[in-house]
C-alpha cells in the first residue's frame, strides 16, 4: 500500500463510516447510563416493567429532542 | 507482473528490482493489515472493558446496599439480573433512537 492509497475514496468512506459508528456507540452508552439512573429506581427485576421500558425510550427520545432545541436556541442567538 | 513478456535473465537488472519492490510492497501490505487487525481487537477489548466497568458501578449501587462479610446469594442474583437489564436497556435506548426517525 503506497501512501497515496490513504487518500482513496473507499478508505475515506470506510473511515467516515467507522467514525460515525463510534459516535453512535458512544451516544448510546452515555444515554443508557443517564437514563438507567433516571428510570431504574428499584432493584433490577427479572424483567423490565412496562413503565421502566417506556421511561427508557422516552428518556432517549427527549434527550435527542432537547439537544435539537439547544442547537436551535444557540443558532437564534447569533 | 508478467514474467513472460520480458526477455529471459541476463540483462534484466530492472526486472529484479521490480521483483524486490513487489516483495516489499506485499510485506508492507501484510504489515498494515496485521496492524489494522491489532487495532480493531484492541478497540473491542477496550469497549468491553469500559462497558463492564460501567455495569459494575451501576450494579454495585443497586445490589450491594449494605456490604456484608461475603456476597450473599440474593446479592449474586441481583447482580446477574442487573447485568441482564443493563444490556437490555442498551437495546431499548438504541431502538428508541433509531426506529423513530
Amino acid at each position: 500500500m503506497d501512501p497515496s492509497a490513504l487518500k482513496s475514496p473507499e478508505l475515506q468512506h470506510f473511515l467516515n463510516q467507522e467514525k460515525e459508528r463510534a459516535m453512535i456507540n458512544e451516544m448510546v452508552g452515555k444515554l443508557t447510563s443517564a437514563c438507567w439512573d433516571k428510570c431504574i429506581t428499584g432493584t433490577p427485576g427479572s424483567k423490565f416493567s412496562s413503565s421502566e421500558s417506556n421511561c427508557l425510550s422516552n428518556c432517549a427520545q427527549r434527550y435527542m429532542e432537547m439537544s435539537l432545541m439547544i442547537v436551535k436556541r444557540f443558532q437564534s442567538m447569533q | 507482473m508478467d514474467s513472460f513478456s520480458s526477455p529471459p535473465s541476463g540483462t534484466s537488472s530492472q526486472f529484479s528490482t521490480n521483483d524486490i519492490m513487489d516483495q516489499v510492497k506485499t510485506q508492507l501490505e501484510q504489515a498494515y493489515a496485521e496492524q489494522f487487525l491489532e487495532i480493531v481487537a484492541e478497540d473491542i477489548i477496550l469497549t468491553l472493558l469500559q462497558l463492564s466497568q460501567t455495569v459494575r458501578d451501576k450494579c454495585f449501587d443497586k445490589c450491594i446496599t449494605k456490604p456484608g462479610s461475603s456476597l450473599s446469594g440474593s446479592e449474586g442474583s441481583c447482580i446477574s439480573r442487573c447485568v441482564d437489564r443493563y444490556i437490555e436497556a442498551t437495546g431499548i435506548i438504541s431502538k428508541a433512537l433509531f426506529s423513530q426517525r
